[in-house]
């Protein structure tokens, strides 16, 4: 154990010296870090203090607010072991640094008087007979430097007129809590922009994003503006903390994905396998695996999937990227013209560790089409001729490190959850345009990077479904495979009903015993005959095994999540793609909430419990246009989706924080009950 | 490269030693005793399992805790369970159609029939059936009231569960009259089945959708201790009950499933009964292992308002129910309470502890042995005393200057407890979910006893 301490204690250390910014992401890492490693609290505490003071003056505030954030997150053991030192450790940082920076510790000391914000307890950060000879300290020193400098006021001045942050940012680290969601993993910490929640410091290199500390931003030399913007190449350090998407950097699996990344990788998947379709146009696994990856790419952008599922997807994402890599060196071919794909990119190092080298893949090609052939219609059913089953190889150990077992569209959507996908698809909305957010080179996750063909590069990544089908149709002769294909291509609810008679659609209870009812009434639910049952004891008594189904299989495949049900009409898809969002951004907020004191709210009066009306399928927190309109009057009584009561709309007071600067985040306060 | 030892330190603690599996054949139960301080988990592998109606995920692992419950399946599972268990055993039936359960899925279809027909054809009024559940205690009236709205929320429906029993607490603190549609699924991992106070709202999000009730303070365990009073509440709770479902067509087409206290067969405990049925309208009555009963209801049988024959059916009562020591009741009251105020392990909730004049506050209490001439003196001003340490209060929705009958009457939006009473300084320290001005008027109730730990 003491080994590992040391080995910890190490990377700790190294983690430390790469930290040149303040850059959140990497703040929050270390401190998920410090978290999980609180058993060797202790070394990894001495190795923080041992930088901070050696540190060079730029990279003592990020070290300091790493502090910070640890302190604050992982109060225990970490409090205690920073808290005799917290002296020396401020003390020395304080006389090292700018004046700007002093600024900034100044306001991080204040934080450290009070109760960690949002948090239960009431016990300040640092028990005050710690904070309070800094202070004693810091005053003495003040009023010399207020001697001193002339223009300290007048830049005290100049940030009290910038707006102070919200409220809610009043100490540098927001506390975490347990369900804290660090930032996409795979994401670059300076590749800020969904989920850029703090504004941007003008200086900071593009798109960085800085640790959030309530203070403006000062003429003169800060060290966050002394470290140069880091070039692009230079992300090379970040890397450590990268996890290859297929892999959750704690064991656990990454608590937030970037939905745009996802796409991102798929989008390329996609081109690729477009072009290895191209060339073998008659190999309908391939088509299927196209069809499939399209498919996947459809449902991915046309909703908000739960982050499991994200994480599930991202990791079959990851995989398959790893395969076609391996399968497309040896198929591209020369007919096409510009096609090096892997030699193009360098891989960069991390593949070759997570994931096997090209030859090492080369086995699991078959594997592919032969999945995504079981998951799009077996051989057997009739609606797709076109389907191969490909012989089942045997599976690499690294391939298969997630999802054990076959790999196949239900287990990279979850059970069921495909045909609730596919009804959310909207006619043909095409790729994200170039997702906002294109990675730089650098940003690529490694298993793609080696992906990137030229052509993609180059042209934007406009070619959404249909232009992928002309191009089919354009390049290929009249192959009775590609016809046989094409209505399913074409047309959504045909995969669909494939995907039926296929049985991936049906419920996930396996209803051993029942007999299953005729497949004439499973579609709808019409009721039992009543005059069937009447209310007599021998009647109720009698045993009509038939009617169970209605309370199973006819109402559709159950939630994941909760296991509510919901047929696979129509309807009921659209209900359950409201009910799946409602269920993933509930999670958030259960997570954000922990930040908040919760309290239980009143009950309503009489009149509104009459008048509330329960819309379990409705989601009212979402963004709808009349909801903010009464500025904090009552604006309806709805029990909706079950997220939370909406009841009374109230604003909370004027300083509610603004989650990201495109107002893409609810500011849901406003929906909560009145409490 | 990364930080070396992460994974494998969540490996380590990755099993918990006593996990087995069991498995449940169609229609068979599992049942289980779980201390308040221990608790055990359960997934579903294969098949389908539910708790009072409310299906489990499969491969979701649910906590349970302070529970004495059941999990069956109709259909025949898996379930891993893991935990400290107080008691746990399968009930196999020879046959699925020895179960009780059949005739209780029965009921459902039966139900479920009537509403369907309630609102297709001209002839139906849109009203679906409003049943009332009665029998005497520890026959799982409570648990079939929670399966009946289980299953009926599971297909679509939202119907009302009302209780009258004021020992119950649904949705609510014990000796609250409540009433809530249930249009969503009911949390599992909730002690009381989805039904605790628990699952009410709080100004944050929930995991699993929270139920809004309607609530009346009846302050007593027993219906006989203030007869009057619990009529005249549940007069309340059903023209609230009846209101909803006349405005709400969804809720109309689900109707009303009412858990009544368990009854003795006295004549003043079916007078009750009547009055509930009165009140809720009921058309159809199921009586839980009490021939008598039934028969006695029979015998006074009338129409409901609408002018439907009232039906009544009786039904052996559930095996293996568990005659619910003192002990426990209690222990589930405090937690109840301690809930209510602080949340559960999913949700901490930060209640407000402040300080008050004696002035500020405005606390009634029941008039010990009223005068039933005069129907004004109902209520007192209580005389706040250290006596009332550690009681919780009913906050009532009316004004301090409405009449008395009036706040007696008013339904409840929350409870205080009051942690300490400081005579010298006429202050007392009252813990209130919310913070802020106590201007509502409080009813010191004389059920449930305090709960001494509370602040503790």
């Amino acid at each position: 154990m003491d080994d590992h301490g040391a080995e910890v204690a190490a990377d700790f250390r190294e983690a430390l010296q790469d930290l040149t910014t303040n850059a959140r992401f990497e703040i929050v890492t270390l401190t998920n870090i410090a978290r999980e490693n609180a058993n060797h609290g202790l070394a990894i505490s001495e190795v923080l203090t041992n930088h901070i003071k050696e540190a060079p003056a730029s990279k003592t505030l990020p070290a300091l607010y790493v502090l910070d954030s640890i302190v604050k997150n992982v109060p225990t053991p970490y409090a205690l072991y920073f808290g005799p030192k917290l002296y020396q450790i401020f003390m020395g940082s304080y006389t090292k640094v700018d004046s700007a920076t002093r600024k900034k510790m100044d306001e991080m000391l204040k934080t450290w008087k009070e109760p960690v914000a949002g948090s239960i307890s009431t016990k300040p950060v640092f028990p005050l007979e710690q904070v309070r000879p800094i202070e004693n300290a810091l005053l003495a020193a003040r009023n010399a430097y207020m001697s001193q400098q002339n223009n300290f006021q007048s830049q005290q001045h100049l940030m009290r007129g910038r707006p102070a942050g919200p409220p809610a940012r009043d100490t540098p680290t927001p506390p975490m809590g347990r369900a804290y969601q660090p930032p996409p993993h795979g994401q670059p910490p300076y590749q800020g922009p969904p989920n850029g929640q703090y504004p941007q410091h003008g200086d900071m290199g593009p798109g960085q994003q800085p640790y959030p500390m309530r203070s403006g931003n000062t003429p003169n030399g800060i060290p966050n503006r002394a470290t140069p913007p880091q070039p692009a190449p230079s992300a090379g350090p970040y890397a450590h903390y990268q996890q290859p998407p297929s892999q959750s950097p704690y064991g656990a699996p990454p608590p937030g994905i970037n939905i745009d990344k996802l796409k991102d990788d798929i989008q390329q998947l996609i081109e690729l396998d477009r072009v290895d379709f191209a060339q073998n146009m008659h190999d309908a696994s391939k088509q299927n695996r196209l069809k499939a990856l399209l498919d996947l790419q459809k449902v991915v952008q046309s909703q908000d999937l739960p982050q499991a599922q994200l994480v599930i997807i991202n990791d079959q994402v990851a995989k398959l990227a790893v395969n076609m890599r391996a399968q497309s060196q040896p198929s591209s071919s020369p007919s096409y013209p510009p096609l090096p794909y892997s030699t193009h990119t360098p891989i960069p190092p991390v593949v070759s560790q997570q994931f096997p080298p090209p030859a090492a893949a080369a086995p699991v090609l078959p594997q592919l089409p032969a999945v995504l052939a079981a998951a799009l219609g077996r051989p057997a059913s009739n609606v797709a001729p076109v389907a191969v089953a490909a012989p089942p190889p045997p599976r690499p150990a690294t391939t298969g490190a997630a999802a054990p077992g076959t790999l196949s569209l239900d287990s990279i959507l979850g059970q069921g959850a495909l045909a609730t996908l596919l009804a959310a698809k909207k006619p043909a909305t095409p790729q994200q345009a170039p997702t906002p957010v294109i990675p730089p080179p650098t940003a690529v996750p490694p298993a793609l990077a080696a992906l990137r063909s030229p052509q993609q590069q180059s042209t934007p990544f406009q070619p959404p479904r249909a232009p992928a089908q002309q191009q089919q149709q354009q390049q290929q002769p009249p192959a009775p495979a590609a016809a046989a294909a094409n209505p399913l291509t074409q047309n959504p609810s045909a995969l669909l009903a494939m995907l039926r008679q296929s049985g991936l659609l049906k419920g996930t209870a396996p209803s051993v015993i029942v007999p299953t009812p005729p497949p004439a009434i499973i579609p709808s639910f019409p009721p039992p005959d009543p005059n069937i049952i009447t209310l007599t004891p021998s009647s109720l008594k009698s045993y009509r095994p038939h009617l169970l189904p209605f309370l199973y299989d006819a109402l559709g495949p159950p939630c994941s999540q909760c296991g509510r049900r919901f047929p696979t009409t129509e309807e009921g898809k659209k209900k359950k793609t409201v009910h799946m969002d409602w269920h993933f951004r509930v999670h958030q907020r259960v997570a954000e909430a922990e930040l908040r004191g919760q309290h239980r709210s009143q009950f309503v009066s009489e009149l509104d419990w009459i008048q509330s009306h329960e819309e379990p399928d409705v989601d009212y927190s979402a963004p709808s246009g009349g909801v903010e309109g009464g500025g904090g009057g009552i604006v309806r009584m709805v029990m909706s989706g079950g997220v939370l009561v909406v009841l009374v709309v109230v604003v909370v007071g004027g300083g509610r924080e603004k989650v990201g600067e495109g107002g893409t985040e609810t500011e849901e306060e406003v929906y909560y009950c009145a409490g | 490269m990364s930080i070396p030892g992460l994974g494998q330190l969540v490996a380590q603690q990755s099993t918990a030693p006593s996990t087995r599996t069991i498995t449940l054949h169609p229609f068979s139960e599992w049942r289980f005793q779980i201390s308040p301080t221990s608790s055990a988990t359960c997934r579903l592998l294969t098949g389908t399992a539910e708790r009072d109606g409310t299906e489990l995920a499969q491969n979701k692992t649910y906590t349970l805790t302070r529970c004495r419950s059941k999990i069956i399946s109709l259909t025949g599972a898996t379930l891993e369970i893991t935990g400290e268990f107080e008691s746990e055993t399968v009930k196999h039936h020879p046959h699925p159609a020895d179960s009780p359960l059949v005739a209780y899925l029965n009921l459902h279809f039966l139900l479920q029939a009537r509403r369907t027909q309630s609102s297709s054809s001209q002839s139906g009024s849109g009203h679906g059936p409003r049943v009332m559940i009665c029998g005497p205690g520890a026959v799982g009236k409570t648990s079939l009231a929670k399966m009946l709205i289980g299953w009926a929320t599971r297909q679509g429906e939202q119907p009302v569960l009302a209780t009258v029993d004021p020992r119950d607490g649904m949705l609510a603190l014990p000796g609250t009259l409540s009433a809530a549609v249930f249009a969503t699924v009911m949390d599992v991992e909730d002690p009381e089945g989805g039904v605790g106070v628990s699952c009410t709202p709080s100004n944050g999000p929930s995991a699993v959708p929270v139920k809004l009730p309607v609530g009346y303070y009846f302050g007593r365990e027993r219906v006989e201790d203030d007869g009057r009073l619990w009529r005249d509440l549940v007069g309340r709770l059903g023209s609230s009950v009846r209101a909803k479902t006349g405005g709400d067509s969804g809720v109309r087409r689900g109707g009303v499933v009412v858990d009544t206290p368990a009854v003795q067969f006295r004549k003043g405990e079916v007078k009750g009964l009547m009055h509930v049925i009165r009140e809720f309208a009921v058309n159809i009555i199921v009586v839980l292992g009490s021939p008598d009963l039934e028969a006695e209801l029979r015998r006074r049988n009338h129409k409901t308002p609408h002018g439907e024959p009232i039906e009544i059916v009786n039904l052996d009562k559930s095996d293996g129910v568990v005659e619910q020591d003192r002990q426990f009741l209690l222990s589930t009251r405090k937690a109840l309470i301690k809930d209510y105020f602080f949340g559960d392990s999913k949700r901490a909730l930060s209640p407000s502890v402040q300080s008050f004049s004696f002035d500020d506050v405005v606390i009634f209490r029941a008039v010990d042995g009223p005068d039933l001439d005069d129907p004004t003196q109902v209520l007192e001003r209580a005389e706040i005393s250290e006596e009332m340490s550690h009681w919780t209060l009913a906050v009532m929705d009316a004004s301090v200057n409405d009449p008395l009958e009036t706040i007696r009457q008013a339904p409840v939006i929350g409870w205080v407890c009051v942690s300490d009473v400081d005579k010298g300084r006429r202050r007392l320290k009252i813990l209130s979910p919310v913070s802020g001005r106590l201007t509502r008027p409080m009813v010191w109730g004389r059920w449930p006893e305090p709960y001494v730990n509370l602040l503790g």
